[in-house]
């Protein structure tokens, strides 16, 4: 049986690629078959992220107008042997898909995958209709935002009334200092509206950035950086293992403890 | 027994809602409701709004089984139930998804009635029996019950969630918390089990008797009848059950458990008032 999980989030730019990318090929690094299905139609980014826009040849469109076969719309990875890609088109509007075409294509591709991520797009439209309809389960991404939290309430419900019951909150992009001055909602904060199961905080950190403006996901870097340890241990968790979640409180106190030292000496 | 003062705006404010809330409840067209009338278990869809088919339905939709969902079940399992399509042009598949939410519900669809043709096509197509009404003629069963008094309260059992709307003509009680951009109406009190962060208007059909209560008050508006009030933030940050009423200065926060030994409704001043608690002291 495959897992069939979308990420979603009502607000844009919080972080559902960034985290489709990075969960994926750490949970391909673990040793499983992932398929990662880009569901923004219209606007593919998720090709970029993993470095593989010039190996895109076919896009989910054609697999679904039978013009390819689905086989020749996968796009393998070039580092993780167990994960593949199904873009999606740049060109077309999210109207050319519905849910039933979409559900048709995961049960497809669920055969050969242990996991199926899919990349929803922003909004609650038609867009996010089609993602959330073949998932069993979610992955909500949110912001430490009044608006995104906003946004992630109303896609839970959105999500509830669709029967998807597994529902898992990431909060990406915290600021350990903002927290602390009370300039940021915290990750309680956020848990208190929300009320969902946390999978995952991920820090706010440049590093992000980088490893997405490279195509190269940060979960593959040599020396673990901070965030990539927090993807590594959502992939973890997913997959059942209790792993504490990372203390940014206390891994800001001891860099700013650091700082004063270096200047105390 | 001190009431907490709470910023007063009057009608006139420029925030203030724009229409009586009250066209809205009693009007049977605005929200999707489940209802029993003459003993027949009914669903019936909200009027066509002018927004775009796709909002209407993704709208209509989560009412739906968001009522299935966290409302009591008052119907049996395996019951029959008539769907009200009224002005709605359902196709197929919408169709088909409002069967299988009622199908997890316990509930089969019966009989579906129409005013589009289309709609009726679609649904005899599907094998239901199906009724055309003219979209002229005024609907054949009684939308609302006229007398306010026998509609039961709406037990709403779950987090209510930014984006879900919910109105009844009677009292709402919800189990679970209310969600800042969410919101409650109805025509009697609002009775949160939980933390109220969303808005909630009660008697909003003019009725200045109703109540909000709430574990958490933590609302930043609240209606009552005509009236609308900007609650200030919690100072302490600490809560206890309290209850907002309308005194004869405007809303009021009073603390739950004393409210109802200190206060009655005053039919002169059109108000909750206190009572002098020395003159209770006797019982
Ligand atoms: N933890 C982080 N730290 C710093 N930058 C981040 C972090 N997470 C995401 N970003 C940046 O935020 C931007 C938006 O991220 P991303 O594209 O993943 O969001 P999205 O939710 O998929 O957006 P859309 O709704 O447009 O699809 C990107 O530039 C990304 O690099
Ligand atoms: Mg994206």
């Amino acid at each position: 049986m495959s897992r069939i999980i979308v990420i979603t989030s009502g607000k844009g730019g919080v972080g559902k690629s960034t985290v489709t990318a990075n969960l994926g090929t750490a949970i391909a690094q673990r040793g499983h078959q992932v398929a990662l299905v880009d569901a923004d139609f219209g606007l593919r980014n998720l090709d970029l992220l993993l470095g593989l826009e010039n190996r895109v040849v076919y896009t989910a469109i054609e697999a679904i107008a039978g013009e390819c076969r689905l086989e020749q719309a996968l796009v393998k990875d070039k580092r993780q042997p167990g994960l593949v890609l199904l873009p999606a088109a740049q060109n077309r509007s999210k109207e050319t898909v519905n849910p039933a075409q979409m559900r048709q294509l995961v049960s497809q591709l669920s055969q050969n995958y242990e996991y199926i991520l899919i990349d929803c797009p922003a909004g609650i439209e038609m867009g996010f209709r089609n993602a959330i309809a073949p998932a069993q389960e979610a992955i909500v991404v949110t912001t430490p935002e009044v608006a995104a939290v906003r946004d992630a309430d109303r896609a839970v419900g959105l999500l509830e009334a669709n029967n998807i019951r597994i529902v898992n909150l990431v909060i990406n992009r915290i600021k350990p200092e903002m927290v602390q001055m009370n300039d940021m909602m915290s990750v309680e904060d956020v848990l208190e509206i929300l009320a969902v199961p946390l999978l995952g905080i991920i820090p706010d950190d440049e590093r992000v950035i980088v490893a997405s403006n490279r195509g190269e996901p940060l979960v593959l870097d040599e020396k673990l950086s901070l965030p990539a340890i927090a993807f590594n241990n959502i992939a973890r968790r997913l997959e059942g293992d209790k792993v504490p979640f990372l203390d940014l409180m206390a891994a800001h106190n001891n860099l700013l403890n650091r700082i004063r030292r270096f200047f105390r000496s | 027994m001190t009431s907490e003062s709470v910023e007063q705006t009057s009608g006139e404010q420029p925030d203030a809602p724009e229409k009586p809330e009250n066209s809205l409840l009693t009007d049977p067209d605005v929200q999707m409701r489940l209802a029993r009338l003459d003993g027949q278990l009914q669903v019936i869809l909200p009027k066509v709004k002018k927004r775009s088919a796709q909002d209407d339905w993704l709208e209509m939709w989560q009412q739906l089984t968001h009522r299935l969902n966290s409302g009591e079940r008052f119907w049996k399992p395996g019951e029959l139930i008539h769907v009200l399509a009224q002005d709605q042009l359902l196709d197929s598949r919408q169709l088909q998804e409002i069967a299988e939410a009622l199908k997890s519900a316990d509930l089969n669809i019966e009989r579906v009635y129409a005013s589009r043709r289309q709609t009726a096509v679609t649904a005899a197509a599907a094998g239901y029996s199906v009724e055309q009404q003219s979209p002229n003629i005024a609907p054949i069963f009684p939308t609302v019950n006229e007398d306010e008094n026998c509609e039961s309260p709406l037990y709403l059992k779950s987090t209510q969630r930014s984006g879900i709307e919910v109105r009844h003509p009677g009292t709402v009680i919800v189990l679970g918390d209310v969600n800042p951009g969410s919101k409650i109406v109805a025509a009697k009190d609002v009775l949160v089990f939980g933390r109220l962060r969303g808005i909630a208007h009660a008697g909003a059909n003019g009725d200045r008797v109703c109540i909000i209560a709430a574990l958490q008050m933590e609302a930043t508006q609240l209606r009552i009848a005509d009236t609308l009030a900007r609650v200030p933030e919690h100072p302490s940050g600490q809560y206890e059950p309290e209850i907002a009423h309308i005194a004869p200065q405007g809303i009021q926060i009073a603390q739950a458990n004393y409210f109802f030994k200190f206060h009655c409704f005053d039919a002169e001043a059109n108000a909750w008032v206190t009572t002098n608690p020395k003159s209770l002291t006797n019982y």
